[in-house]
């Protein structure tokens, strides 16, 4: 296995990050501002910053294909960042909450987004040509609590949510004028705005933390803060799903998941490191760590007398245990595909706490 | 009563759709068992202690974490309770980690790991002192230092519940070693409380 | 005695493992808030389930986590009067000074002698398990410094006692 790509940006918790479709720029959001990262080399220079929020920002997400970035913090606000000649400009979206904003994704079409928030609605936005503004339309029904996470599907009108009121939901976003008309699947035929397609709860309950659909869309797994992975497979509209399988694991909780293919699942989070789930229909199993530990075990050499009576005249103890041995030193907060085809992703990238950037090879 | 105060009322605790009422049985899943009365619990106590008795302490555990009345009522609730802490005393030192392998396997062996240690956690919080000792912690402003607030206490026995604790304590140690962190971190989660 | 305080000590730095997984969190009920929820305690679902631990009635734990704080109560051991004296004293200092002590609460909780309050910004800044390690020391230490000042206190009162005593002898 390939050593991981390690970027450590700065001292700070990345609260989410995002890469361009090339590759070459980065985005993470650092407290009240969103940096811009530009790949010079094998590393990433700061190149430009977003300011505009003035709070805490939850969450940042670059369109693959129009380069557009949106942007949303606890202010209530989210932005659409376009780049012109004179820099990036934001335009505000007309949210319409008055609780934070907590999470957001665009969705494969591009068309819209989706803006999760504290005030238990999701906000489905998109560019209304008249006004020349983004406005949203509001998914409110059966959310009893804050939003955490949000994921689409393949079509770009189903929607999955996660929540702190421990449910995970799929949801349609149709929005007519904007959406095509999706293919009859398993979540359901006809699909006007908010209605719901699943609605799941685990046993143990725990808060969602991380949702995603399946690369086919045809399953959706979510994370909650039980510490475990569940995979929903659909049966057929009104129905209850054909498998609900319950990955009930000895680690901390996992706070972000994606796909990798039809029968792979990595997931991360508080014990920060990347973990790999394997199955199918029949069941799911935890199948270990993608960390290398190896062969840090081999780096602890001995250390010397005349070394560890410095350090103990120094620090007064031996051995400074402040260093994890895993590559990320804090909690992982986000997890995304890095280079992915045809739904398998054969790198991956994770953020977290720790300020740092890191990209794996599955 | 014409002496309200309104300026004290909570007036979120009025509106249904503030934060403060969030319908916490939305949290119990579908498949919650049905509540069980004291004297169901009782049964499963007798039935379980016989098993005890009959020298079979893995079955007897078994049974007893898969009978937790998870939807039962506090009465219930403080019966088994009793019923599991006796079982856990009742087993030995040294057979500690080869029955909890043996409970903690199988069929639905996870969940009855995660419920023993709902037990455990429970049957630890149920430390409260003795009898009705008055605390010395009604003192009303913590800047009245002096003798005055150094009231009667239970002092004498110097760890009363000293000994269950530390079999449950045993416990603990040995089932975080075989369920891993997770299973504590489900016990926070779990509203279906034991 | 002691060898139950190794399982003791052992099953707090589990439990404090498993709560202190927590993450940023904007209040859901008061606008462009943000402050640690066990303490605002505006929404249910947003708490969980307490956990307590105890060596004997005397030695408790209570560990009350929620989505972005958690809050941590020691009942320290008190065997006699003095010991209580001790105590209270102590946290007394200690909770006097919370300002520069940053996980310090200022108030203990309602039937502990000293509580912290950890919330998502401090594991942001330090080291979880370095926190944990923090508390577990903190119990270890208290329980000997406490020790050690009612030794000291009875060899004073002895020491006073006995030249008192002198002239009469």
């Amino acid at each position: 296995m390939a050593t991981p790509q390690v970027h450590h940006l700065f001292h700070a918790p990345i609260a989410d990050h995002s890469f361009s479709s090339d590759k070459k720029t980065l985005a993470v959001a650092r407290e009240n501002n969103v940096e811009l990262y530009q790949q010079s080399g094998n590393k990433f220079a700061l190149s430009d910053e977003l300011k505009g929020h003035e709070k805490t920002v939850t969450s940042v997400d670059i369109a693959p294909n129009s380069g557009r970035i949106v942007t949303c913090s606890q202010d209530r606000n989210a932005y659409v960042w376009e780049k012109t000649p004179t820099g990036w400009k934001p335009t505000l979206v007309l949210l319409r909450i008055n609780r934070a904003a907590t999470f957001v994704r665009w969705s494969p079409s591009e068309q819209k987004f989706a803006v999760g928030s504290g005030a238990r609605v999701i906000a489905v936005c998109y560019f209304e040509e008249e006004n020349d503004w983004w406005i949203s339309k509001h998914i409110k029904k059966p959310i009893r609590s804050t939003i955490t996470t949000l994921a689409w599907h393949p079509n770009s009108v189903l929607l999955a949510a996660g929540s702190t009121d421990s449910h995970a939901r799929v949801f349609s976003s149709f929005i007519k004028g904007i959406d095509t008309r999706p293919e009859p699947s398993a979540w359901g035929e006809r699909l006007p705005f908010n209605t719901i397609c699943g609605e799941y709860l685990n046993d143990t309950a725990g808060w969602i933390q991380g949702v995603a659909f399946s690369p086919s869309g045809n399953a959706l797994a979510f994370t909650g803060h039980d510490s475990s992975v569940t995979v929903v497979y659909p049966s057929a509209p009104e129905q209850p799903p054909r498998a609900m399988l319950n990955i009930a694991t000895r680690l901390l909780p996992l706070n972000s998941l994606i796909w990798n293919g039809e029968t792979e699942i990595i997931a991360a989070g508080h014990d920060c490191e990347p973990f790999r789930f394997r199955g199918d229909e029949n069941g799911w199993q935890l199948a270990g760590s993608l960390e290398n530990k190896a062969g840090q075990a081999g780096g602890a050499r001995e250390e010397s007398a005349l070394n560890m009576f410095r350090q103990m005249d120094l620090k007064g103890q031996a051995q400074a245990d402040t260093k994890l041995k895993s590559t990320h030193q804090n909690t992982v907060h986000t997890i995304r595909a890095h280079d992915e085809a045809n739904g398998v992703a054969s790198s991956f990238s994770t953020s977290g706490v720790d300020g740092r950037v890191v990209i794996w090879t599955a | 009563m014409s002496q309200i105060n309104y300026r004290t009322i909570n007036i979120d605790a009025l509106d249904p759709e503030s934060s403060t009422n969030f319908p916490m049985e939305s949290l119990l899943p579908a498949t919650l068992p049905q509540p069980a009365s004291a004297s169901d619990a009782a049964n499963a106590a007798t039935q379980v202690r016989q098993m005890l008795r009959g020298g079979d302490p893995e079955g007897a555990l078994r049974t007893v974490l898969d009978t937790a009345p998870l939807g039962g009522d506090d009465r219930a609730k403080e019966v088994h309770l009793a019923t599991v802490i006796d079982v856990l005393q009742g087993i030995r030192q040294g057979e500690m980690t080869r029955i909890l392998e043996g409970v903690c396997s199988g069929d639905g062996g996870a969940e009855r790991a995660d419920c023993l240690m709902k037990y455990l956690y429970k049957g630890m919080s149920s430390a409260t002192p003795s009898s009705g000792a008055p605390t010395p912690k009604n003192v009303v402003s913590p800047q009245n230092t002096g003798f005055s607030q150094i009231q009667a206490r239970n002092l004498a026995e110097g760890g009363g519940g000293g000994q269950q604790m530390s079999v449950l304590l045993s416990w603990h140690e040995r089932l975080v070693e075989i369920a891993g962190t997770g299973s504590i971190v489900r016990v926070m989660t779990d509203r279906r409380t034991v | 005695m002691s060898q139950s305080l190794r399982p003791y000590l052992q099953a707090v730095r589990s439990s404090l493992t498993a709560a202190l997984t927590i993450s940023n969190f904007a209040s859901q009920t008061s606008e462009r808030h943000n402050c640690p929820e066990i303490e605002a305690n505006s929404s249910p679902e947003i708490l969980l389930n307490p956990l307590h631990i105890s060596r004997n009635e005397n030695e408790k734990v209570k560990i009350e986590p929620s989505y972005n704080s958690v809050r941590i109560s020691i009942r320290i051991k008190q065997a006699d009067e003095i010991e209580h004296i001790l105590v209270h004293k102590f946290t007394r200092f200690l909770t006097q000074r919370a300002e520069s002590f940053f996980i310090l609460r200022r108030k203990p909780v309602e039937g502990y002698d000293i509580s912290f309050l950890i919330t998502n910004f401090h594991t942001e800044k330090m080291l979880t398990h370095k926190l944990i390690d923090f508390v577990i020391e903190f119990m270890e230490e208290v329980d000997k410094e406490i020790s050690e000042m009612k030794l000291f206190l009875n060899a004073r009162a002895r020491f006073v006692a006995e030249s008192f005593l002198t002239p009469f002898d």
